[in-house]
Formats: C-alpha cells, structure tokens, sequence
C-alpha cells in the first residue's frame, strides 16, 4: 500500500491525501478494474511513441493523420504538444497534417531552438512537399517567440507562413476584453 | 485582510495545482511578492494577458495571515512585451532581465532604483537591439545591489587603470592590471570601461539610435555576469542563452 501511495504521489497535482484516497480507491475495485488499470499505465509505455513524421503520440507509425489519404498533406499545423491536437480536430474544420514541437521557447527554463523538434520541421519543409506552413503556438511570450523563430527559419520562396488569428473570444463581451487580447484583435482584422 | 494595490513587473509564474499560477511579483510599494492567481490556467477573466513576464501592471493582491503566498485578485495591465513582435532575442533578453530580478532582489524588500531601472530599461527592449539596454541593466543592476568593485583601480595593488589594460578573472572580484593578472584571466578593454563610465551618467535614452552589435561591451557583460553569478552562487540560465545568439 504505501509503494502505490508513494508512486502515486509522482504524479502531477497529486499531494499525499489524494494519493491515499486514490490507493484506497484502486484497494476497494474489483480485481478486473484493477488489472485494467495496471494494463494500460504498462501499454501507454510499451505501445506508445512519436510519430517519425510530426512528432504526435501514436501505436501506429506513422499517426493517422500524417498516413490519412483523405487529409491536406500540404498544410501543416505546427503545435507545442500534442494535447493541442485535440483543440484543433474539435473544430471538425481543419483538413490538413500537423507537427508537433514538443514545448516552446523558454529562456527561463533553458529551453532554446535545439530543445524543440524544429529541424525534423525544417527538413519537412525543405523536401519541398509543402505549401503553407500554420504557426498554431500559445500567445504568449513563448509561443511568440517560437512562431517568430519559426518564421525566420522556415522562410523560403513558394511557402506560405501563416500565424493563427488572436482577439475576442465568441461569446464574450468587448467591455470586459484586457487591452492585449484588444490590440491583437484590432491589429489582425479583417476586411469585410 | 485589505486588498493592496500597486504598481509590478511581473517576473514569473510557476504552474500550482490543476488550474492556479504560481506568480513571481516585483512590486513597487513592497519589492517582490509571491503569491497565488487561482485559476489563471482555466480562465483568463481577471488577469487575461498580465501574467506573462515582465508585463508592467497595476497588481491588487492581499495578504493571507500566517501565509507567506499572497491571493493575487487582479491585474490591470500597463504595458506589455506582446505589444511589439517577440523575437528570439528579445524573448531571450526579457527572460534574462527577469531572472536577474528574481534571483538578485530578496522577498518584501523596497527597492524602488531598481523599480525604476527595470521600468526605464523595458521600452528599450522593445527593438530588436538587445545589447545596448541588456549591458545597461546588467551593470546598473550589479551596482544598486553593491557587488560592483571600483573599475578604474587594480584590486591587488590599487594602482590606477586608466588609459592602462585590465583584466578580470572568474575568481576575483574586481579589475587587475597587467602585473597581478591571474592566469586565464580575460581582458576589458579601456573603451568598455569608459562606456560603464557614461552609462552611469546618462539615462538609457541617450544610448538609443546608437548602433551596437553583440560585440560591443561584450567583456563588460562577462564581467557582469561573472559577478552577479559568484554573488548569487548559481549559473544564471539565460547568460548561457544570450551568449548563444548570433549578432
């Protein structure tokens, strides 16, 4: 018990109550939830890896969306993690393939270019197999500097470097917007 | 507990629980705070953009009793490094300006010269030009926080080095001359010296429009950051990224 607690414990946002609670939990399941459990912390490690193309978790390489012959291959969406994916799809509107950075620029946490998967990106792009390249990183300092960084690199004759549009959330009221999200919106409006 | 108010630099933030930032402050009115911004993953309601480094902003937060971490309500912000393009450089700089703040100013500490030095030195930033503004903060900084020695005499035999060369060593904390140089010892040229010299006469405006490239005042920032890095006892992580850039 107190080696699942302490394991437990390893996890993200999980203090030594919730890691107790959670022993306590997994102790009470039957055998079958238990053994489920175990079955796929052990398959996530063992069948999971990163796709040779974009970078994305996957049991299959390459992913699903970089072997889809129904997808856009010639649009890449460049994200930080993978977890951005999802966003992305739920849209139900993006047809095209993704790269995936695995973080982004951070100078104070010691994360520069070389950290990120940026050259497998460069490579792509210089195959010449692409038309646009969208920049879909946070809005944030990082996520600037990465997409700012990126477009430095990228740039070449022929390839489009697009960066995802900032500004008012739908649904939300102007009167409450702070006055960065208000510039980036003014500054990236469209004609009409 | 009343809600405070003042003006801050925000230096940093830390992820805390499933959805709470952890928010490195650098206030004017009590020096650097830390404190808890609940919920600041999930929705961006009350601090929207102002949480992301070296945003200028007008912080309210109260203080908990028996708790050292603040419960930051709201922040409005004054101006922020995403209002020009974020280059690599800049990004590099800015982060480089806020681990100096956060590793050189001790908690709830008034400091308002450097308060008012970091103010001065972030609308530099906003170029792409970083040398200029990066080597103004270093050796301001180095000085309002006392580490930096007399530049125009030898610390060994107190000799005069003017118009003379200098040099300085990972160890030793001031500028040798040529006689009590230490091995491995690097030099600083006399056109740095006097540039340190004028940039503790002249506010940073005077030093825009001037071209400067990496190599300009390149030994004073070894220097400088040779000094504050024995100071503090630890390796500062964006000195080794500054120093990567290119130009």
């Amino acid at each position: 018990m107190a080696r699942l607690i302490e394991e437990l414990k390893k996890l993200p946002g999980i203090g030594s109550k919730s890691a107790q609670r959670l022993a306590f939990h997994i102790l009470r399941s039957s055998d079958d939830d238990a053994e489920a459990l175990a079955g796929a912390v052990r398959d996530v490690k063992a069948k999971l890896r990163l796709c040779s193309v974009c970078n994305n978790i996957t049991d299959v390489d390459p992913c699903v969306y970089c072997s889809s012959a129904t997808r856009n291959q010639r649009l890449v969406c460049v994200v930080e993690e993978p977890t951005n994916i999802a966003a992305i799809e739920k849209t139900k509107h993006f047809n095209g393939v993704y790269h995936v950075l695995h973080g982004s620029i951070s100078p104070l946490n010691g994360v520069g270019p070389e950290q990120l998967r940026i050259s497998s990106l460069v490579r792509r792009v210089e195959n010449g197999n692409i038309d646009e390249v969208i920049l879909a990183t946070n809005p944030t300092v990082e996520g600037e500097a990465t997409a700012t960084y990126l477009s430095g690199q990228l740039r070449r004759t022929g390839l489009k470097i697009t960066r995802i549009a900032m500004g008012i959330p739908v649904g939300s009221d102007i009167e409450y917007t702070d006055e960065i999200t208000m510039l980036k919106a003014m500054e990236g409006r469209r004609e009409l | 507990m009343a809600l405070k108010e003042s003006e801050a630099i925000v230096l940093r933030t830390y992820p805390l629980r499933e959805a709470d930032l952890l928010v490195t402050l650098f206030t004017r009115a009590e020096g650097k705070v830390r404190g808890v911004a609940r919920s600041a993953k999930k929705s961006k309601r009350r601090f929207g953009g102002a949480l992301e480094p070296l945003t200028y902003v007008r912080a309210h937060y109260e203080d908990r009793e028996r708790q050292e971490l603040a419960r930051l309500d709201s922040f409005e912000v004054l101006e922020s490094p995403l209002a020009a393009e974020m280059s690599y450089p800049r990004a590099v700089a800015l982060g480089h300006v806020a681990e100096l703040l956060d590793e050189l100013l001790p908690d709830r500490e008034v400091n308002d010269a450097v308060f008012r030095l970091a103010l001065s030195v972030l609308p530099a930033l906003r170029d792409t030009d970083v040398w200029m503004p990066i080597t103004y903060f270093e050796l301001w900084m180095t000085r309002l926080m006392g580490y930096l020695p007399e530049l125009s005499e030898c610390i060994m035999c107190g000799g005069g080095l003017n118009g003379s060369r200098a040099y300085f060593h990972v160890l030793v904390d001031g500028l040798m001359c040529k006689d009590d140089k230490r091995l491995a010892s690097s030099e600083m040229s006399a056109s740095s010296r006097s540039m340190a010299a004028q940039m503790f006469r002249s506010p940073i405006e005077s030093f825009a429009g001037q071209a400067w490239t990496k190599a300009n005042g390149a030994d004073l920032r070894k220097f400088l950051t040779q000094t504050l890095q024995r100071h503090i006892e630890k390796k500062l992580v964006t000195a080794g990224m500054l120093e990567k850039i290119s130009s």
